[in-house]
């Protein structure tokens, strides 16, 4: 790495336009990503199989461990005008560039550069929380996921429930029978869970998180959380607290909540269904499990989760020729066998319906490990809500902390539901008007 | 402070200050003239623009009732940590004054904790205060619950501080030491000929010939409680449980870099370095009015 | 010592002893911690007592945060700070203290007020020139309207840009730019009797003369002093090499690494690794602190020597 000690005072000749010697070497590209450990070294294998596929183009793949810090890592190169050419940003970071005219959208490079991407074939949940209201897609859908619901299965046998429970409602009973039955934590709650206790909560019961289609609508959206089903949601997860059914689990209480529940220390936990491959290798010897959809509260109908994840964007101020690599790239993710792969070893969906068919059709889901793994798929696809496109909102990474503290408040300091999420209104309504005046004048592509 | 004997020279000066000074102005009046200007904006984290809205980054932030539980909970840290660290560092520092044998040998522990980097500290710390671990946590085996600092705003506050306090006390004791060394020997002994015992001795006779250092360490404890405590709280609490253990500094970090709201953080940068620099203008001159460095 | 009542003796030892055991024990636990077992150390309560595997947690501590490249970029930038700062420090001190010029009270000021705010309390500011060092100078080109003079003249245009992130100047230089070497110095400076600089003065020595010869040697010690506070403080650092550095691998730092080792999701608590590396990354400050004491505590006690 070359150390920038110069004071470089470039020289550049306005008559004279700089033209870049044709390279005789592979063409390299920076790929920054916001995951670690396991799912770094799948990333790293990948980048690999690319590079050895084709001579022309060498991704350099970059780990940022995780989405916020490759987020904030992102901007920082982008105003040193030292970027990579392409970044994963997660989902609650959407808005925040949609609107920054930092990217090229992904459509108009894969056209530019020559390849046919049939964009319909992504599912159509997937496509809308990355395109804009007109429906081109801005940034190519990578790792996505959606929140389920773990069950210890020795735990509900001994209780005897028959299959997964569905509703809220089962699952305190069973919780409460599990407690009588000796099981000191009958659900693992981490209260940064808040995707999953929250989000997806009002995404599958239709209730709208703030006005406007959350935020689909324009950017004057405002919160509407105190108003809808999730204050009651809240005020029962704090009973289910404080009669010790709801066991506190985070990395600041010294074991995840996922990490109990492979342990079989907590018998039911909720998270993402990109955990099954980590479950399937990190569960203790004894412990079983299965996965189930999101349990609903009794008399609604299910509408479609949420897609989680992250999404890849390409940023403005590449090279030409860096921007044919990244489209190579992006056609090589598309391909059915590197797709099928990516789904396979990570826990992650397949994002495309023939993708999706295609492992079906091979029997994929039809055993362990895998099993399970298809539930996802139907809970994206289930009839779709005006709640339930996504959630667009600015700020919203600031926004979601907002919400995790609102939880540890109501469960910790036993401030009342109802009052709490009041707060978080307006705390959130404060942050929604701040982004809309940064960028007055703009609107929602 | 003025000499009576110094050097006069047009030029030379203005030379030996120049790269400090070109340093400074690229470090810090530049930035900081930048953030005002952000403070004043709405800066688009991505570099799009920014549109200037007088004091409404101010006002927002003045409204906020949580930013005013994070200078509150400032001002308690850094008068919590200063004085326990300071106390601490200068009881230690009277005895091992007294030079009985063996003396050096503890001399030489009290400096440790001084090299020792903050998030390090709070690594080691966490380790120590977790709930579930053996340490600290064992009371919890004996009354459940009793320590919980990952749901207890309050017990995680007082883990950092304590944490905070201790990493201080190897810079103050060496100060004090320092300080309590130089004076003259025969002041002490004339006070004990007096008869004035060693506590009263030390309140009487060392206490206000050390006030310099003391001067000095009370601004560097209060600095180090803006600095090192960013490491401190990123490792061990990341400012939870419910923001209780949010301090300025962090939720200036928090709010600029992790929520991109570059202008509200830039306001509170500003807001924080005029109250530093009030303070200390404050100290200063009410000290050294009194405090004499020869 | 005045007096010598065995009680008051007794006094002082039992103090220093709970002074030590309250300094030693969180030492103690990283080096007991990080001598034992996952499952030892997963124990309620924990043993006190050393065990056995320390060196494998080294070695997986070592690996896992990647420590060997980042152990160098400490060392470099350590190194750098302390060098830049004494160097820096000790010629505008002798400038502020030793000289009478118009202005001196405010260059004074100028860099004194750095000191009241550290790098954490102007993280946002110091950010924004991360990008381009030199836009203040770009700045005042344009507004002097050099860089249009120069581009109607030559044709060409004048871009300075200095790109701070990911480099070891971007770790270095903000940090050598902070006040405190220089109020140490000045503190130390304003000690050194006026009779002095008259002898040198009457010795024909010029300013420069007086600086090499007789302050620089006096202030040996300080000198030590100061460079063990500057290599430790700069080894700590923290925020800013976290801002400052997006190519992590070939940037970071020891310390940026610690968070890395803290037992995160998906993973098993073992603590005994993080405890380890939290060992490797204290040793160095540490050893230097103990190497130096000698210098470093008479460094501070200069004016009873």
């Amino acid at each position: 790495m070359k150390t920038n000690w110069l004071l470089s005072a470039a020289l550049a000749a306005t008559a004279l336009t700089f033209v870049g010697s044709p390279a005789a070497a592979a063409t390299k590209f920076e790929f920054w990503y916001g995951l670690s450990g396991d799912l770094s070294e799948r990333i790293q294998e990948m980048c690999k199989t690319f590079n050895e596929s084709q001579p022309d183009y060498e991704i350099v793949c970059v780990s940022q461990d995780n989405y916020d810090n490759n987020l904030q890592n992102t901007i920082a190169a982008f105003r040193a005008n030292k970027q990579p050419t392409i970044t994963q940003i997660f989902d609650a970071g959407t808005l925040d560039l949609m609107l920054s005219d930092a990217f090229i959208p992904v459509g108009q490079l894969m056209a530019d550069n020559g390849f046919q991407i049939d964009w319909t074939n992504y599912f159509s949940g997937i496509a809308s929380y990355y395109s804009t209201s007109k429906g081109e897609l801005l940034s190519m859908p990578f790792n996505s996921s959606t929140a389920v619901i773990y069950y210890n299965t020795d735990a509900l046998a001994k209780v005897g429930f028959e299959g997964t429970p569905t509703t809220w409602t089962q699952v305190e009973d069973v919780a409460r029978k599990m407690k009588a039955a000796g099981y000191d934590c009958p659900v693992a709650f981490d209260p940064a869970g808040a995707w999953q206790w929250f989000e997806q909560f009002s995404a599958i019961h239709n209730q709208p998180i703030a006005t406007k289609g959350n935020g689909f609508g324009g950017l004057d959206a405002e919160l509407v959380v105190s108003k809808g089903k999730f204050v009651d949601q809240l005020a029962w997860i704090k009973k289910m607290y404080d009669e010790g059914l709801f066991i506190h689990k985070s990395k600041d209480a010294g074991e995840t909540a996922n990490d109990a529940f492979v342990n079989g220390k907590c018998q039911i936990t909720s998270s993402s269904i990109a955990d099954h491959g980590t479950f399937s290798k990190q569960a203790k010897d004894g412990v079983h499990w299965t996965v189930a959809m999101l349990p609903m509260l009794e008399g609604f109908e299910r509408t479609n989760s949420l897609v989680g994840g992250a999404s890849l964007w390409t940023l403005k101020g590449k090279s030409a020729e860096e921007y044919k690599g990244a489209a190579a790239f992006y056609n090589f993710l598309a391909e059915p066998a590197q797709a099928e792969w990516w789904s396979t070893v990570t826990g992650y969906i397949p994002v495309t319906n023939t993708g999706f068919e295609a492992m079906k059709a091979k029997g994929f889901y039809d055993a362990a490990p895998y099993k399970g793994r298809e539930l996802a798929i139907a809970s994206l696809t289930m009839p779709a809500g005006e709640n339930t496109r996504g959630i667009r909102l600015g700020g919203y990474p600031s926004i979601r902390a907002e919400m995790v503290k609102t939880i540890q408040s109501v469960l910790f300091n036993n401030v009342p539901a109802q009052q709490a999420l009041e707060e978080f209104d307006a705390k959130g309504n404060e942050v929604l008007r701040r982004f809309e005046a940064t960028y007055a004048g703009k609107s929602l592509l | 402070m003025e000499r009576r004997a110094y050097y006069k020279n047009p030029m030379l000066p203005w030379l030996l200050l120049a790269p400090q000074l070109l340093l400074v102005l690229v470090f810090f009046y530049w930035p900081t003239s930048q953030a005002l200007y952000w403070a004043f904006t709405l800066e688009q984290p991505w570099g799009g623009g920014n549109s200037w809205v007088w004091f409404d980054n101010f006002i927002s932030i003045f409204r906020d009732r949580e930013y005013w539980g994070t200078v509150l909970r400032s001002g308690l840290y850094a008068m919590v940590t200063t004085g326990l660290s300071m106390a601490i560092a200068l009881t230690l520092a009277a005895f091992v004054d007294r030079s009985l044998k063996g003396t050096k040998f503890f001399q030489s522990i009290f400096v440790w904790p001084y090299a020792i980097a903050a998030p390090a500290a709070g690594v080691a710390f966490r380790f120590i205060f977790a709930p579930e671990s053996g340490l600290i946590g064992s009371i919890n085996q004996v009354w459940p619950g009793i320590w919980d600092p990952a749901t207890n705003g309050w017990h995680a506050l007082a883990m950092v501080i304590v944490c905070h306090a201790w990493l201080g006390i190897g810079y103050n004791f060496i100060f004090f030491l320092a300080a309590l060394q130089m004076i003259p020997r025969s002041i002490s002994e004339a006070g004990a000929m007096d008869g004035a015992r060693p506590f009263r001795r030390m309140l009487d006779l060392q206490l206000p010939l050390i006030a310099p250092t003391a001067f000095f360490l009370l601004i560097m404890n209060i600095i180090s409680s803006f600095t090192d405590s960013f490491g401190l709280i990123d490792t061990m609490t990341e400012g939870g449980p419910i923001g209780q253990t949010e301090v300025m500094v962090y939720k200036i970090y928090f709010d600029g870099f992790k929520g991109l709201d570059y202008s509200g953080a830039a306001a509170q940068s500003i807001i924080l370095m005029l109250l530093v620099i009030g303070l200390t203008f404050v100290q200063f001159k009410w000290v050294e009015r009194r405090v004499h460095y020869n | 010592m005045i007096e010598r009542s065995p009680v008051f003796d007794f006094l002082t030892y039992l103090a220093m002893a709970i002074g030590a055991f309250l300094v030693v024990i969180p030492f103690w636990i990283t080096l007991v911690a990080g001598s034992q077992s996952l499952q030892e150390v997963s124990q309620v309560p924990i043993s006190l007592m050393p065990s056995s595997h320390l060196w494998e947690n080294l070695s997986a501590a070592w690996a896992r945060a990647d420590l060997g490249p980042k152990m160098l970029n400490s060392l470099i930038v350590a190194v750098g700070v302390t060098v830049g700062k004494i160097t820096l420090a000790s010629l505008s001190a002798f400038a502020i203290v030793f000289f009478n010029f118009r202005g001196r009270m405010i260059s004074f000021w100028l860099i004194f007020i750095t000191l009241m705010l550290p790098l954490e309390v102007r993280i946002v500011p110091t950010y924004a020139i991360a990008a381009n060092a030199l836009l203040p100078f770009q700045v005042i080109l344009d507004t002097l309207g050099i860089s249009w003079l120069v581009n109607a003249v030559s044709g060409i245009q004048v871009t300075l840009n200095w790109n701070l992130l990911n480099s070891y100047t971007g770790l270095i230089l903000p940090l050598v730019a902070t006040a405190t070497g220089t109020f140490l110095y000045r503190q130390f400076f304003m000690t050194i009797p006026d009779e002095l600089v008259e002898a040198s003065k009457m010795d024909g020595a010029r300013p420069i003369e007086f600086f090499f010869d007789v302050l620089l040697p006096l202030s040996r010690t300080n000198m030590l002093a100061l460079a063990t506070i500057m290599f430790v403080s700069s080894w700590n650092q923290y925020l800013w090499p976290l801002l400052i550095t997006t190519d992590r691998a070939n940037f970071g730092t020891v310390v940026m690494q610690l968070k890395a080792l803290i037992p995160a999701q998906n993973g098993t608590p073992d603590w005994n690794v993080t405890m380890a590396g939290a060992l490797i990354i204290m040793l160095p400050p540490l050893l230097v602190v103990a190497f130096m004491q000698r210098w470093f505590v008479r460094g501070l006690i200069s004016r009873d020597k």
